[in-house]
Formats: C-alpha cells, sequence, structure tokens
C-alpha cells in the first residue's frame, strides 16, 4: 500500500501484573489495516481483544504504538465504533436510548439523533423496538442492538469483538450474512472492519486479509489475503485451503 | 424447606427481621438474674444473649448453603447411586463451609454489637458491670476520661482486626474453593487487582444484625413468594383468591407471633398478664419522668415517641445516604482514593457502634449542652449504626458493574457526569434500596441505645423517643412491662409497615436497575 494505511500497528506489545508476576499477553504485534475487512483469529488467551481494545484507545499497549491516519491514538473517538461479545447494553435503557449512547458525543441536533438512531434501528431489522428493554430482546437482537449503536456513529472504522461467539449457531450465521450486506452496500460510509474472532471458518468467511495470532504471548504468525469473491461457498475447495492453512499455522 | 412450611415460616421471619433485637436484651437479663443472681447471672444472662445473636446467623448461613447447591449436582448424585452418608459429607457439607464460615463473621460481628451494651447497662434497679473492653470504655466515658476510652476503643478495634487477618481470612481463602455462586471473569472494575476485590466482596452486605442477613437473599423476599407462578395453570380468578388467602395467612401468622413475643416478654419480666383494662391504665399513666405536670403521657406520649424516633431516623438517614452515595462514586472513579478509603471504611466498618457510643456522647455533650447536644447525639449515634449497610451496598455494586458496560461506555464517549448521572447512579439504585432497609432495621435498634444516655453515675440524659421510652418502662419494674410490650410491637409494626408500603415497592421498581448475571 502505498498510501498511509488506516490503522498502523507498530511493534505493540503489552504485559501486565499478575500476582506480582508480569505476564506478557502481547509480543511485538505488527500489521497495517486498510480500506478492508480485517480478521484477527487466535486461539484463547492470545490477546486479541486486548488489542483490539489498544486499537479503540481503551487500553494502552506496554510498548510501541496504535496509529490512526499517521497519529497515536489516545482514546476513544467517535470515528471508530466497537461491538462486544457480550452486547453490553445498559438494562434500564430502552433500545433506541441504547443505539443513541454515542452520539451525544458528536454535537449534532436531538432530531438528527433521533432520525439517525431510528434509521440504524431500521437497517439492522429492529423497526418497532424502539421503545423495547434489552431484557425483552432474544441474543441475536441485542447484538443487532450493538451493531445499530456502533453504526450510528457512521463510523470509520468498524471494531467487532467475537462478535457472534455468545449466539448460537444459526442466529450466528444470520447475522454474519446481514453484516456481509451491510458491508457490501456502497451507501455504507465505513471503510475498515476489525473483527476478532477465534472461529477460522467466519474468518475465511467474511474477510478479506486475516491475522493469525499464536497462543500467549501473542504474535503475529501469518497474514493471509483471501482472495475470494464474495458470497463464499464453503464448499469450494479454495475455502479449505485457507481453513486449512490457517489452522495449521496455529497448531 | 418445603412448600408449606415456607407459607408459616417466611411471614415468621419477615416479623423477625423487623423486631428490635435489643429490646429484648432487659427482658432477658431480668428474667435471668432472678433465678441466678449476682455476677454468675449476668455472665450467664450475656452468654445466653451472645448466643442468641450468633446462632440465627449461622443458621440461616447453613440454610442458604443447602440452598445452593445446584439442582444437576443433586440429580447426578442420585443418577450415581451416591448414598445418603456418602451424599451428606461430599455434597451437603462442602457446600455449607463457604457460607458457615461468612456466618460465623457475621455472627461475631453481631455479638461484637451486643458486648458493650451488656457489660454495662442499667436495667431497672440492677446495674449490670461485667468485666469486659465494652465495660472498660463505657465507665471511662462515665467519667469523662476520654483518653482512656479511646485507648479502650482501639484495643476493641484491634483485637477485631487480629481476629478478622488471623482467624477469618485464612479460613475464608480456605473455603472458597467450595463456593457454587460464580463470580465470573467478567464483572468488576478492579478484576487485576485481587486483593481490593476480595476485600469488597467482603464487606457486601456486611451487617450487625443477623437476621436481616438472610433477607439479602431474594429467594426468601415474602412479595416474591406471593408471586410465585403456580406450577398449574391457575385461571386468574382462582390466582386472585390463592393471593388473599396467602394475605390472610400472613396475616394471622403476623398478629400471632407477635401475640406470641408479648407473651415472652411478660414470661421473661416475672410480670402477671393483666388484663386489657389493667393494660390500658398502665399505658396511660405511664410518664418517662415521674410527677411531671404538663408534660405528655400514655398513648399521647408513645405517638409523640413514635414520630420523634421516625424524625430522628429519618435526619440520620438521608445524611448517611448523602455522604455514602457521594463516596461510592469518588470511589468509582478514582482508584487512588478507593485504595486509600477502603482500608479506613473497614476500620470503621469494625467498629461497634455500640462501643463508640459513650465516646461519641461525651465529645458532643462537653462541647454543646443539652438540649441540642442530645439531640445530636443521639443522632450521630443512629448514623453510626446505619451508615455501614449504605455504604457496603453500594460500593459492592458500582463494584459488580460488568467490565463490557464500563468499556461500551468508555467506547461511546460516556463519561464523567454523565456517567456518573446516567449509569452509577441507576446501577446503585437496588443496592440504595437494600442497604436503605438494613440501615433504618440497624437504626431502630440503635434507637434503644441512643436515647437515653447515662452519662455518669446517676446522671442520665434522654430525648423523646421510643427507645427512651423503652428504656423508661424497664426502670419501672413490673408496673412498665405492658408499656414494653407496647413499645416493642409499634417498633416492629412500624418497621414492617415502612417495609412495606416504602421498601418493597421501590425493591420493584429497582428491578429494571439490575444487571444479568
Amino acid at each position: 500500500m502505498t498510501e498511509e494505511p488506516v490503522i498502523r500497528i507498530d511493534n505493540v506489545s503489552k504485559s501486565f501484573l499478575s500476582e506480582e508476576k508480569p505476564v506478557a499477553v502481547l509480543e511485538n504485534v505488527s500489521f497495517n489495516v486498510g480500506k478492508e475487512f480485517l480478521c484477527i483469529v487466535g486461539p484463547s488467551g492470545c490477546g486479541k481483544s486486548t488489542l483490539l481494545r489498544m486499537i479503540d484507545g481503551l487500553d494502552r499497549p506496554s510498548q510501541g504504538n496504535v496509529y490512526f491516519h499517521g497519529k497515536p491514538v489516545e482514546g476513544p473517538t467517535p470515528m471508530m465504533g466497537m461491538v462486544f461479545q457480550t452486547f453490553a447494553l445498559i438494562p434500564w435503557k430502552t433500545v433506541l436510548e441504547n443505539v443513541e449512547m454515542g452520539l451525544a458525543w458528536m454535537k449534532i441536533t436531538e432530531e438528527d439523533r433521533l432520525r439517525r438512531s431510528e434509521k440504524f434501528i431500521q437497517d439492522v431489522g429492529l423497526d418497532g423496538f424502539e421503545a423495547s428493554y434489552p431484557k425483552e430482546l432474544s441474543g441475536g437482537m441485542k447484538q443487532r442492538v450493538g451493531i445499530a449503536r456502533a453504526l450510528a456513529l457512521e463510523p470509520e472504522v468498524l471494531l467487532m469483538d467475537e462478535p457472534f461467539s455468545s449466539l448460537d449457531a444459526l442466529t450466528a450465521e444470520g447475522l454474519r450474512k446481514e453484516v456481509l450486506e451491510i458491508w457490501s452496500n456502497p451507501q455504507f460510509s465505513t471503510n475498515s472492519v476489525i473483527m476478532v474472532t477465534h472461529n477460522v471458518q467466519e474468518a475465511v468467511g467474511m474477510a478479506d486479509t486475516v491475522i493469525v495470532m499464536s497462543p500467549r504471548p501473542g504474535k503475529v504468525i501469518d497474514n493471509v489475503r483471501i482472495e475470494m469473491d464474495r458470497p463464499r461457498d464453503q464448499r469450494d475447495p479454495r475455502f479449505y485451503d485457507y481453513v486449512d492453512r490457517i489452522i495449521s499455522r496455529i497448531s | 424447606m418445603s412448600r408449606r412450611a415456607s407459607h408459616v415460616l417466611l411471614p415468621v421471619l419477615d416479623v423477625l427481621q423487623s423486631v428490635p433485637v435489643l429490646g429484648f436484651l432487659p427482658a432477658v437479663f431480668i428474667f435471668v438474674l432472678t433465678r441466678v443472681p449476682g455476677e454468675g447471672g449476668q455472665e450467664l444472662a450475656s452468654i445466653i444473649l451472645i448466643f442468641t445473636a450468633m446462632v440465627w446467623a449461622m443458621t440461616f448461613a447453613v440454610i442458604t448453603g443447602i440452598n445452593q447447591i445446584p439442582n444437576d449436582i443433586k440429580e447426578a448424585s442420585k443418577a450415581y447411586g451416591i448414598t445418603r452418608s456418602r451424599y451428606l459429607r461430599q455434597v451437603v457439607l462442602p457446600a455449607i463451609y463457604p457460607e458457615l464460615i461468612w456466618g460465623c463473621i457475621l455472627a461475631w460481628g453481631g455479638a461484637w454489637y451486643f458486648i458493650p451494651v451488656e457489660e454495662y447497662a442499667t436495667f431497672g434497679m440492677t446495674q449490670v458491670q461485667l468485666k469486659g473492653l465494652g465495660f472498660f470504655i463505657a465507665q471511662a466515658a462515665a467519667e469523662s476520661r476520654l483518653d482512656s476510652a479511646i485507648i479502650g476503643l482501639v484495643a476493641m478495634v484491634l483485637v477485631i482486626i487480629a481476629i478478622n487477618r488471623i482467624v477469618w481470612r485464612p479460613l475464608v481463602a480456605r473455603t472458597e474453593k467450595y463456593r457454587y455462586e460464580v463470580t465470573g471473569g467478567q464483572r468488576g472494575f478492579h478484576a487485576r487487582h485481587g486483593k481490593l476485590r476480595s476485600s469488597l466482596l467482603k464487606y457486601e452486605g456486611r451487617i450487625t444484625n443477623p437476621i436481616v442477613t438472610f433477607f439479602k437473599y431474594e429467594k426468601t423476599n415474602l412479595s416474591s413468594f406471593l408471586e410465585t407462578v403456580p406450577r398449574v395453570h391457575v385461571p386468574p380468578k382462582v390466582r386472585e383468591r390463592l393471593a388473599r388467602i396467602f394475605l390472610v395467612t400472613r396475616v394471622i401468622v403476623i398478629i400471632g407471633f407477635l401475640g406470641l413475643m408479648v407473651l415472652v416478654i411478660f414470661f421473661l419480666e416475672n410480670s402477671p398478664i393483666p388484663t386489657l383494662q389493667a393494660a390500658l391504665n398502665q399505658i396511660q399513666s405511664f410518664q418517662p419522668i415521674k410527677g411531671c405536670t404538663g408534660c405528655l403521657s400514655g398513648f399521647p406520649l408513645l405517638a409523640y415517641s413514635t414520630a420523634s424516633s421516625l424524625l430522628r431516623l429519618l435526619a440520620a438517614y438521608l445524611i448517611a445516604l448523602g455522604w455514602t452515595l457521594l463516596a461510592g462514586i469518588a470511589i468509582a472513579r478514582r482508584q487512588k482514593l478507593a485504595k486509600a478509603l477502603i482500608p479506613i471504611f473497614d476500620i470503621g466498618q469494625s467498629i461497634p457502634a455500640t462501643a463508640l457510643f459513650p465516646i461519641v456522647t461525651l465529645l458532643i455533650l462537653s462541647r454543646i449542652s443539652s438540649p441540642m447536644g442530645i439531640q445530636l447525639a443521639s443522632i450521630v449515634l443512629l448514623l453510626t449504626g446505619m451508615q455501614w449497610y449504605l455504604l457496603f451496598n453500594i460500593i459492592g455494586a458500582i463494584h459488580n458493574i460488568p467490565n463490557d458496560i464500563s468499556e461500551s461506555t468508555s467506547a461511546y464517549g460516556v463519561s464523567g457526569k454523565r456517567f456518573i448521572r446516567e449509569i452509577l447512579i441507576p446501577a446503585s439504585f437496588p443496592a440504595i434500596i437494600s442497604g436503605s432497609m438494613q440501615a433504618w432495621g440497624g437504626g431502630w435498634n440503635a434507637t434503644i441505645v441512643s436515647e437515653y444516655i447515662v452519662t455518669g453515675q446517676q446522671q442520665v440524659q434522654q430525648v423523646a423517643g421510643l427507645g427512651a421510652v423503652l428504656v423508661n418502662a424497664n426502670n419501672a419494674g413490673s408496673a412498665g412491662t405492658v408499656v414494653i410490650a407496647t413499645a416493642i410491637i409499634i417498633m416492629t409494626l412500624t418497621i414492617l409497615i415502612i417495609n412495606r408500603l416504602v421498601w418493597h415497592r421501590l425493591m420493584k421498581r429497582a428491578d429494571r436497575y439490575k444487571f444479568e448475571s
């Protein structure tokens, strides 16, 4: 890539103290993210979720830096929206209020806020549920709210932390398709998606690039470019070649 | 617990949790002393009282432990043919261990609360003096020797803390592995700071009235019991009738139990049970200060006293709520502040409020003279008895805000005042309610020792209040028994009514602020 990548991970390492002993979680991780759908794949504990949080500015590297458009990431920004594995919705707020959560950040009028929230609630297929509470929703619906909340920022970068792993297989499959539809929609303002997952098939099915990480301490052991047109057929032999390649690198 | 037993048992427990335990203290003492006079009797009485304080906490702990055994373990035990005795040894006993230790900690906490009251008190004609730390502090304060009193207090606190470190903490650490309750890796602000987290968990809901602990567990929440959907599908009309039957049963049981309490009081005080007319006469002629013209007496006195106690409790409650909320928010915002403040609260909470009373009274009365002084002292004493329930419930709730919520609010720019307003305070709401319930329970108990204070030899200061009525009635000997019973009933009923009308309703509304686990 000749232009400055959207996100640049530059030699990032992270360790923390557990019972007085330092534990290294990430070691010398470097890669770039352009205008693409990128997946970070790795076994549990390899630090991929921590890495995502550092990209969003929720955590700081012990060494190295994360750059967003050339500038180091200092903290969360409305230009990045994050979707959480456990949905992270506020139980006493309605769907509408949850989706609106980040919009106060953005200094837009109240009418604009309402309009935007309602638009994205519709886009994720939750029309009519604006006044419902998270308790009344199924897992899949809750994650849709999480996605709507992120999209409402109309962010440049969409970050997803194992977004489908708390859902049953059928619901997850449905949501994956929806996310890919949103991604392929030319009106969608987001240019980059970074998704963390431990499900290799999911990564190969969705991503342009797959970053493969080793077990703890996490290092980048492969950077795979998936050259397949979407929608991708799981029965295509190339699909399985990719999956095998990635799995063999991890184990 | 079988369903039918819980019909009767739960209303009884509901009442029991509202009874001010300290109200019975004089009665028990007098009862034992008439049988076993002298110092032996005093020791015996105090041991009996400490025992009753402790046994509740431990009983409820054992019940809780058994209730927590998951159904699938019970089924697996049956499926794999585990015999009764093995089941008891390998499943039931380990399930009890962590809760039992917890119950022991609470039991000792409750006992320390009783000690100062027992060791230095005046019941009617008798003056109780038992050699002990509580006595040391109280006497030093009565003789205005402030430095001795404080030394005594420090000694007591050191002993309590020493027992904590040497006995309880290691036991808790060793039995934690038997615990079924999942504490979840996702929870908690300070998940990485193990020590901080474990000390916070230790104080979540820690209280001195052991009976109230049981109701921390919502399984026994009476209103939720009434709303339990019967297993068989019941048409709405029948359900309404059932609910009404339950209500009537409950009321009957409560009245029955109150009646039983009255009988117990009469029995303990060795007073004959008067006729209704005689009883009413006794109440009407009761006056705290004998022969005072223009003073209230009888029923107007009782009404006025109840109102005064209520107002004082309200004042103390509002002050407690104010500062504990601020403290809770401050701790949530800055970790450094948390590290500094938590140990201070830890120690503050270890000081049995009743040991503090004589010192606080001495300090206030030496600077501000009565009647203002004694009112202030009374409120401060109530405060010390109420605030820790609120504080630790609030801190516990804030601490339990799930990790993903604190991350997502950070990721979406919700910070500072907005975070406090929209996240912290709503998240604390359920804890504020349960803390308030416990605080008021503890507060009523405290009125008994904070409204009538012995400030020296033969010197007494008192304020108008139900607790003072109780103590005065005790001093009146058998003529006052009816009044004692009445005062205790009034107190219990007030607590029950406030619970129903205020706290249970607020609890229901607080439901929506709970995080799903």
